[in-house]
């Protein structure tokens, strides 16, 4: 097997910080770990060339050392692009995992690198590539090209990669049903007295922070503001003109309402499939009250109303695809010069 | 509070002139019972099939699935609050058909998409005797009798419900009742009376709190699940774990595809792992409640701050295991649940039913509460699915879902009766990569 070998200027031997400036050099051959790594490997695998570069370097010119090392490992005609081990090495672990994600996606060529679980090389990149947990302890070396390089075989011969604990890569967040041996009672069962004897457990799913969201500024003149309703709620015009769906929504509507004192019922309809319709589509003032800020709107407490409400539907919606469209529902009502926002859901 | 199950394994279930047990063959008088169930006025016809594992068969749209169990004479009641008045459930003897169940077929109402409309928002869930996703399911190894009730067109479809519910109880006791006074091949006795008995010292006390239903589509008024009743308005409900496994507690008119079946009622994965656990000295298994998820916020926090108390202050336990109704909504509930027993100072498990459809974990972590780290995921198998094996028999509701069901290609995971399930039977698990 062929492989290519991305390496910093520390652990390519060609100095410490004052070479971090280091442009890449392309090396033929093993450097530094290199030379265990191909052992790691075992017979008939070669590191045909070694790439090194400073970290600043990779740091500041990230497009052209991925597009380059992208263009060596073609060259080279190589099946692995292994990079690193990094350890805690935070601008060489960023760059490991740039080139190794970007050798993947590129040329569809297998790609692995390792490091500690602090670099944050490894949020960036765990979802899309193989990352060994090096730890942080760089006399491991030897270890961690041991475990780099038995999943970087399995890469290459497309075996079967098992779980990540097993394996010793950190987790790429992506989920698979499988048949286990024990039912979820037993498992609960368990999981509860390890807890309670204070012994080790490993909860199914991640225990993940979600991003906390900062409260934005207060509106500073309400009765000068223009409002605008957003609801994840699902209200559409009857017939749903934008076929929102009931649940995993990827869209979302638009819906005029300038000159519009109330919503009347049979109008509307709710394309939510998480809750009982029914009392929306009774008074669907319950989920967008036009009515009550068209009564603000005349008391002089909102300035005006904006004329459309955006809609829909939250229902089991995937993180990645919330934000876009809140990214998208943000950007109209900007554009439309809409001062704040009410969010209704359900 | 002493329960005992009366086990009788059943080896051959067939249709003959009389319905009787003759040791573990089950002969069922389908005529007889056509007629009991057809006192049910709102029943213009009912077909009666047996259909048994490996069997070339699909069934569908099922309703509920019910394991036969009546009490011996004079022992108690059964299903109390539908079948019989209100009386405690969960002692005395219970007769029980081991291997066999109660299969009851929704024939929906005419309408909706694909001419059938199914309960609320759940999908329709099959029945499938042969092949491999038989073999995924905990009910591809029973033997079934299928009941596919025909009502009367002009009755309302919460009447409809109400009449599936009757049939399936009145099926299951009518064909356990030819097990009273027979020796059974084994029992099993359940009680906690030994609770505080000597050797449980510093033994933690483990307690249970599961959502028996979810207000987020509803209920029907005559909606049976809570000793008849339908839980609206209800709150915790501390009971002894005996009455659960015992006809106190049925599925309401529920998402099926997502997993509760009354069949994990009577046969509760956690409730009988608790048992196991307070029999072998673990653990002391402290008491259940029932509980429902909530439509609305201060539903929520009344129902979750009485269930967390109970557990701490009536049950005095150490820790809970903590289960939800099927879909989304009633994750709110359980974790909310949690995070106050937590506060109390009550460890807790919990199971989350991920729902990513882009399979992704970051889609499947519903939130994050401190404390609340002790997560079992069951997958909805959203990523699993069959070739639809070839079946020479298809027993359905209506014409239309027949049809359907007979050209089926692909069979997916989540419509597949017994392969996913929020009760803690499944042995499907999403696993993170």
């Amino acid at each position: 097997m062929r492989v290519v070998h991305y390496l910093n200027q520390f652990f390519g031997g060609v100095g410490g910080e004052e070479q971090a400036g280091l442009p890449p050099e392309i090396r033929p051959g093993t450097v530094g770990p290199g030379r265990l790594l191909e052992q790691a490997l075992g017979d008939g695998s070669h590191v045909v060339t070694t790439i090194i570069c400073g970290d600043n370097y990779a740091a500041e010119n990230v497009q052209e050392v991925t597009a380059m090392v992208t263009q060596q490992v073609k060259e080279a005609q190589a099946e692995l692009l292994v990079a690193g081990p990094c350890f805690q090495a935070g601008r060489y672990g960023t760059a490991a995992g740039a080139v190794c994600a970007a050798v993947q996606d590129n040329l569809g060529i297998p790609a692995i690198t390792a490091m500690s679980g602090e670099n944050p090389g490894v949020d960036l990149y765990r979802e899309s590539i193989y990352i060994v947990d090096s730890g942080d302890d760089v006399s491991r070396m030897r270890g961690v090209l041991a475990e780099t390089a038995r999943l970087g075989n399995k890469l290459v011969g497309q075996g079967v990669i098992g779980r990540p604990a097993d394996e010793g890569y950190f987790s790429q967040g992506k989920l698979r049903s499988e048949f286990v041996e024990n039912t979820a009672a037993r498992r609960l069962t368990g999981m509860l007295l390890s807890k309670m004897r204070g012994e080790a457990f490993e909860a199914e799913v991640p225990i993940k922070s979600i991003d906390a969201v900062p409260a934005p500024p207060p509106v500073p003149d309400m009765s000068r503001a223009t409002v605008a309703i957003v609801t994840d709620g699902g209200l559409v015009p009857k017939g749903n003109p934008d076929r929102i769906p009931r649940a995993f929504a990827q869209v979302w509507g638009a819906y005029p309402i300038e000159d519009i004192e109330s919503l009347r019922a049979g109008e509307y309809e709710v394309a939510h499939g998480g809750y009982d319709n029914r009392p929306v589509e009774q008074d669907p003032h319950r989920l967008v009250p036009v009515d009550v800020l068209r009564q603000m709107e005349r008391d002089g407490l909102v300035g005006k109303l904006h004329p459309e409400f955006l809609s829909t539907t939250g229902n089991s919606n995937p993180l990645e695809n919330s934000r876009r469209m809140g990214r998208e529902m943000a950007a109209r009502l900007i554009e439309a010069g809409v001062d704040s926002v009410i969010l209704t859901s359900t | 509070m002493t329960l005992t199950l009366a086990n009788h394994p059943i080896t051959e279930f067939f249709a003959g002139p009389k319905t009787l047990l003759d040791g573990s063959r089950l002969q069922v008088d389908l005529e007889e019972l056509r007629r009991y169930l057809l006192e049910d006025q709102r029943l213009e016809s009912v077909a009666l099939e047996i259909v048994s594992p490996g069997d070339p068969c699909r069934v569908g749209y099922v309703f509920d699935i019910v394991e036969p169990r009546a009490k011996e004479t004079g022992a108690g009641p059964d299903f109390p609050g539908i079948l019989t008045p209100i009386a405690s459930a969960g002692q005395g003897t219970t007769h029980v058909l081991r291997g066999t169940a109660v299969a009851v077929v929704d024939g929906g109402q005419p309408g909706g998409e694909r001419g059938y409309t199914s309960r609320r928002g759940g999908g329709a869930k099959i029945l499938e005797m042969s092949g491999p996703p038989s073999q995924a399911s905990s009910f591809g190894n029973l033997r079934h009798l299928v009941v596919v009730p025909h009502p009367h067109p002009e009755v309302a479809r919460h009447s409809v419900l109400n009449a599936l519910r009757l049939a399936s109880v009145k099926a299951s006791v009518y064909l356990a009742r030819t097990a009273q006074g027979k020796t059974p091949g084994s029992t099993q006795v359940f009680d906690l009376n030994g609770a505080g008995e000597d050797g449980r010292k510093g033994l933690p006390r483990v307690a249970y709190i599961g959502q028996v239903h979810g207000h987020q589509h509803g209920t029907e008024v005559d909606e049976h699940i809570l000793y008849g009743g339908n839980t609206r308005g209800m709150l915790p409900v501390p009971l002894h774990p005996n009455e659960w496994l015992d006809g106190a507690v049925v599925v309401s008119y529920s998402w099926g595809a997502r997993g509760l079946d009354t069949y994990f009622h009577q046969n509760h994965p956690i409730i009988l792992d608790l048992y196991r656990l307070h029999e072998a000295k673990e653990i002391t298994f402290a008491g259940v409640v029932a509980t429902t998820s909530s439509g609305q916020l201060d539903e929520l926090n009344r129902n979750c701050m009485v269930a967390a108390q109970i557990v701490k202050h009536t049950f005095k336990a150490d820790g809970v295991i903590i289960t939800k109704y099927a879909g989304g909504a009633p994750h709110s509930d359980m974790f909310e649940t949690a995070r106050l027993c937590e506060d109390l100072g009550v460890k807790t498990a919990i199971m989350v039913s991920d729902t990513a459809p882009d399979r992704r974990a970051e889609s499947a972590a519903l939130m994050n509460i401190p404390g609340v780290d002790a997560v079992v995921n069951v997958s909805e198998a959203a990523d699993i699915s069959w070739p639809a094996p070839a079946v020479e028999t298809v027993i359905a509701g209506n014409p239309e879902v027949e049809t359907l069901l007979a050209n089926l290609t692909e069979l997916p995971g989540v419509s597949v009766c017994g392969v996913t399930n929020n009760q803690g039977a499944s042995r499907l698990q999403s696993i993170m990569y």
